[in-house]
Parts: structure tokens; sequence; C-alpha cells
């Protein structure tokens, strides 16, 4: 599924300073070897889309980056915490890193409201007035706030996707990690949450966004990343990544889905 | 080439068979020949069950007599349930004092007041009532209902506890008639809205000291006089022992299911063997254990008493029981809804209590009633370690001299008492499960 944005491509807003470093990362699910010496840098307000064909374990580094998954061998330093077994550290990283999942586990017995003042309220112990007001001003950012008083369960797929979006920033997180957001979306309802990510990506969020929306990539991404197999196989910017692929199961890979 | 329809149909009402009382009769009642002789046998037989039941238990009945002779003089047909009425104090309440039943009464009356905004829409706190009523009541009742001199600790609790109760119904009488919070209509009362947090804070918390204050120096004023749990009996006795057992099997039950869900092996092990041991035991073994070889283990002149042992029992017996049914509870859980919790940064107790643990029991609520009605009815087993319990009472009916013989009749009144209470816990679990699943198709 393509979807042509018509912005062109956006300003990117890149600093030096570096907010997630992956040093020679390597995972395993039981013998079987997902992530493969992994090396990766993402800098303060960069964008990065991950493509790759399914089980290139794509979803798997960005769990890895948020702490939900553990890796085995490598470093990975997220806003100069090294992720490891301390708890104390996973709590505080999960409070800087905010995920969006493809199913977007949203609490069914919350309201739309009440799902986004959880956080705010227990973890960054907001004042519920505080938190309202915030929660209120995300779901008008992500065109909303009528449905505060809904369940999750009462919306349409599109819409619980920008609620999720509106829950993450809520914890006015540093990074923004996508899995696959609009993959278990209705066709109809995928440029809605596309185009609340590109406002998003808009105010300078460092995002990593898993996706096969090669529009979306073309419009927001500073680089473009390709895995397959367990392996960063290729990354460029989005006009040499599409226009000139250099390897071989990039060019296959484009081939097939465009 | 193109077909289109031009026009939108129109909606039709459905065919009157499908939703006249005349179309569901024919439909299902008498649709063909072998269907309405079925019918009609199946009226026929229960048209000869209600009626002998009602000539038995209402036509020929004797309602008053002074004993069995008397009942048989009146009707040879017919119930004789001047036995049970003439029992019915002791099938209430045992053998408790006559002159004090009005603590039983009393208490009774306290727990349903204090759980009564639970059901009020408008009452605000409902976390904390249901909170104030486990943490609270039992000292308040246990103190009506055994009474004798109080120590200082229970002092302490009783004053606690009138003030609890006090501020749940001024929180109740604020939400019925203002739709407030308790605190939030005393600032308003006193005029405070305006000041800051801490300064509201501290107006609550002293107006609270004043109320313990004036609580403590009341409840000095007076005690109630002892009795010993022996005369404790009925369906008094009944209720205590289930509903002990209700309040506190369900947290332990969640606490042993979260224990054997552990990764630290060493937790995990023990709920588990804790409780695979329970639940392969039967419940009367459970009890014959707690009675006789609890103490033995216990050191020379350490006595609980039996109705202690006894309760301890039943609630490990259900804890364990509770425990697997909240396991499966939270099986039905799916792993989306922990990863949403810990990616707004919720650690593992908080995730729990705010995001696991509601949704889990919502699915467990007809699991969770059907054991609490399991509870109710396997307290009777306490009649056969000695306990007078509502059973025990009833079978005591005909060995009463007046009364000797009368074993139908008392069985059938507590048949249709155990109906009653279990019947409308499980009409109220379908009411539970219907409302909180109002407005959330999933």
């Amino acid at each position: 599924m393509i979807n042509e944005q018509t912005q062109g491509q956006l300003a990117s807003a890149i600093s030096s300073e570096v907010m997630i470093e992956v040093n020679k990362m390597n995972k395993w699910y039981g013998s079987f070897h997902v992530l493969k010496d992994i090396d990766l840098t993402v800098h303060t307000g960069e964008r990065i889309v991950v493509c790759g064909p399914s089980g290139s374990g794509k979803s798997t580094l960005i769990r890895c980056i948020n702490a939900l998954e553990e890796h085995q061998e490598g470093d990975i330093i997220v806003d100069g915490i090294k992720l490891g077994k301390n708890l104390k550290n996973l709590d505080h990283i999960r409070t800087e890193v905010g995920m969006v999942f493809q199913n977007f586990n949203l609490f069914p017995h919350m309201t739309i409201l009440e799902n986004l003042i959880l956080g705010p309220i227990w973890v960054r112990k907001m004042s519920k007035a505080d938190a309202i007001e915030t929660a209120m001003m995300y779901l008008e950012r992500v065109k909303i706030p009528e449905q505060a008083d809904k369940y999750p369960g009462q919306m349409s797929g599109g819409q619980q996707q920008r609620v999720a979006i509106a829950r993450s920033l809520c914890m006015n997180p540093k990074i923004m990690l996508f899995d696959e957001p609009t993959s278990a979306l209705d066709p109809e309802m995928i440029k809605e949450v596309l185009d609340v990510m590109v406002e998003l990506a808009g105010t300078g969020m460092t995002m990593i966004v898993v996706t096969h929306e090669m529009g979306f990539a073309k419009t927001i991404a500073d680089r473009v990343i390709f895995m397959d197999e367990g392996d960063i196989v290729e990354q460029n910017k989005p006009s040499e990544f599409f226009e000139n692929p250099q390897h071989e199961r990039t060019k296959l890979f484009l081939s097939q889905i465009l | 080439m193109a077909i289109i329809k031009a026009e939108k149909t129109p909606d039709r009402s459905a065919p009157l068979f499908e939703t006249s009382v005349i179309g569901w009769l024919h439909k299902n009642l008498f649709s063909s020949v072998f269907n309405t002789l079925l019918t009609i046998l199946m009226l026929y037989i229960v048209y000869l069950t209600v009626s002998g039941v009602f000539v038995w238990g209402f036509a020929d009945a004797t309602f008053v007599a002074e004993n069995r002779r008397e009942c048989y003089d009146n009707s040879l047909t017919g119930a004789c349930w001047a036995g049970v009425i003439h029992w019915l104090d002791n099938i209430f309440y045992g053998r408790y004092p006559r002159d004090q039943i009005w603590r039983i009464n009393y208490g009774a009356l306290l727990l349903v007041l204090w759980m009564a905004p639970l059901w009020m829409s408008r009452v605000k706190g409902k976390v904390l009532v249901g909170a104030t009523v486990v943490v609270f009541y039992p000292f308040i009742a246990g103190y009506l209902f055994s009474g004798g001199d109080k120590g200082f600790f229970m002092q302490l609790m009783i004053a606690s506890s009138i003030v609890a109760f006090a501020i749940n119904m001024a929180n109740m009488i604020a939400g019925l008639t203002k739709s407030l919070g308790l605190n939030a209509f005393i600032i308003q009362m006193l005029g405070q809205t305006n000041a800051p947090d801490k300064t509201q804070r501290n107006i609550l918390l002293l107006l609270t000291a004043l109320a313990f204050g004036a609580a403590y120096l009341w409840q000095m004023g007076w005690t109630v006089e002892g009795v010993s749990w022996t005369k404790w009996g009925g369906l008094f006795l009944t209720l205590v022992i289930s509903g002990i057992g209700i309040a506190s099997s369900l947290p332990g039950g969640i606490i042993l299911a979260l224990g054997r869900r552990s990764k630290l092996t060493v937790i995990r092990v023990l709920c588990v063997s804790f409780i695979e041991v329970f639940r392969s035991v039967p419940l009367i073994t459970v009890l014959f254990m707690a009675t006789t070889m609890f103490p033995l283990f216990m050191p020379e002149g350490f006595v609980l008493n039996k109705l202690v042992q006894v309760i301890i029992a039943v609630i490990l017996f259900n804890a364990c029981y509770m425990a697997e049914t909240v396991r499966a509870g939270l099986q039905a859980i799916p792993r989306g809804q922990y990863e949403g919790a810990h990616t707004i940064g919720l650690g593992y107790w908080k995730t729990m209590g705010l995001v696991i643990m509601p949704q889990a029991l919502k699915h467990m609520i007809p699991n969770i009633v059907g054991s609490f009605i399991g509870l109710l009815k396997d307290t009777t087993l306490v009649s056969i370690i000695g306990l007078f319990d509502i059973l025990g009472m009833l079978r005591s009916i005909s060995k009463d001299v007046p009364w000797i013989g009368l074993h139908k009749e008392p069985l059938i009144f507590g048949a249709i008492l155990f109906f009653i209470l279990c019947f409308s816990m499980s009409k109220y679990s379908r009411h539970l499960e219907v409302k909180l699943s109002a407005g959330k198709q999933h």
C-alpha cells in the first residue's frame, strides 16, 4: 500500500547529539539468531524508517531499544543510559521512549482520557488536572478531542491508533518508536494515522518507524534502513535508497513492493 | 455495462411471527403434533409437582402448634412448619443469648449501611469505601459479636472504625445531595476552595483527628458483655465463616496466583506446592487437620479457639482454588497489554493493579462468584466437626423433645434459605457482568 504524501520532503532538524547508540548487538530467540552484529547510531531529531521482509528482525530491533526484549550481546545506549538488567534503568528508559504498536494496545477497560492520563499521574506524578490538560492538548493534536469519554472498543482502528500515539506523547518522550503502526488498519484509515505521524515529524521528534509505507518513508525519513535476515543490509538517504539501491536484496525487495 | 440501483431500499418491520407472543408459542411449543403432545405432557407433570408441593406445604400444613403431636392432630398429610417457626431464632442466631441478639442485628445493619455507597452512582471514592469495609469493619463487628473487655489495641481500632464509618456515611450524604466527595464538600463549606492544597489537606487531617478523639472518648464509656464463640451458631455463624472466607480468599488467591507466575523460582515453587497440596485434599480433611492435628504442633498451653482454626482452614483452602481461577483470568490477557503498560513506564505492581487485574477480574466474575457460592455451601461441613452452624441447628430440631423426628421440614427450610442466598449472588454476578461490559464492545 503506497501512500503518496503531497507535502514533499520535510526539512530535517538533526543535531550532532547522539540519542541512541547500538554497538555489535546480537539477539537470539532460543537458538535462532534474530539480530546479527547490529551497529546503529541515531542522532537527536533524526527520523529513521526501517523496512524489510517479514522475519527480518526489524520489529525485534526497536523492541530491544525499548527494552521490551532482552539482547544477549553488545550494547544499547539510549539517552546516555546503558540497557541492562537494572530495573530502575529500564523504567527510566521506558518513560523516555514512547512506543506505538501494530495492535494499538490501548487499555480496553478505561476511557480514552483515562488511558492518556494513567502514565502522567502514576509515573510522572502529575496532578490530575494538569494530566487532563496535557491529555486534551494531545487529543486535539491528533484531532479527536470529542472522543475523550469513549472506550477504545467504540472507536475505529485509525482513531485508536491516533489515541495510542497521543498516549505516548503525554509522557513527553524524547524518542518515539513505531512498530508497523498502519499494518492492522483498513486502507481508508491509514492516511489519518500517517498524517498525525508526519505532523509529529515536523516537530523535531526523534523517530524510528518500522513500516511498509514507502510514500511515507520518502516524505519524512532522514535515513532509510533495509534489514534482511537479522542484518542491516543497506542504509541511505531516501532519495538515494529508492532511486539507486546498491544491494541485490534491496533491489529485489523494492521491485516487489513498489 | 454498469448496473445501478437508483433508489435506496427502505427498512420494513419484521414479520409478525418473529415478534408476537403467538408467533413465539407456535414456533417453540406447538410447531408439530409431536411437539404439541410433548408440551401438554410437560405441563401435566409440572401441574402434578406444583400442586403436590402446594397441598403439602401450604394447604394441609400446620403453622401453629406446640409440638409434633399437635401437628399430626391437625393434619397427617401436611408439613409441620410450626417446629421450624418455633426454632427460628435458633436457626438464625444459634445459642446466642436472646437478650443480646440486637448486637448481631446491629452488626448486620452496620455492614449493609457501610457497603450501601458502593451501589450509588453519585457517591465518590468507592475504592476507599471498599477498603475501609475490609480493614475496619471486622474489628468493630468482632467486638460487637464477642464483647468483653476492650484492650488498648481494640479501643484504638474500634475508635478508628467508628470514624471510618462516620466519614463514609457523611461522604454518602454529600455525594447524594451535592454529587461531591466529602473532602471537596467540607472545603466548600468552610469557604477554603481557593486555599493551597497543603492548607486544605491540613484542615481535613485536623478534622479527622478531632473526630478520632471524640470517637475514642465515646467508646471508652461503654462495653458489651462477653459472649463465648461456643454460643455462636445458626445462619449467623455460617455467614461469619463464609463472609470472612469470601473477603480473604480473593486477595489470598491473587497473591498466590501472582506468586505462581513469578520469575523467582523459590516463590514460584512455594506457591505451586501450596496450591497443589490444598487443592488435592478434601475440605473436610483440612478442617479435621486444622482442629485436631494443628494443636499438636503448637507449644504446650497454646490454645487457639476452634472457630479461628476453622476460619483459617476455610481461607487457605479457598484461596488455593481462587488462585487457579485468577491464573486463568490472567492468562486471558494478551501480552500487548503488558507491553502497552511498560511503554508508559508502569512498573510490575502498577501494571498489575491498574491494567491487568481490573481486566482479568472482569473476565473471572462468573468463576469467582461460582467459588463464592461453593464456599458458602461448603461451610456446612463445619457441623461435622462440632460447630452449630445453620445445618447443625436444623438437624438438632429433630432431637428436640417436642419435635422429635422432624427432619424434612427444617432441611427444606434450610434449602430455601441457601437457594435465596446463592441465587441472589449469582443474579448479582450476572448484573455485574452486564454493567461492566456496557459500552465496551471488545
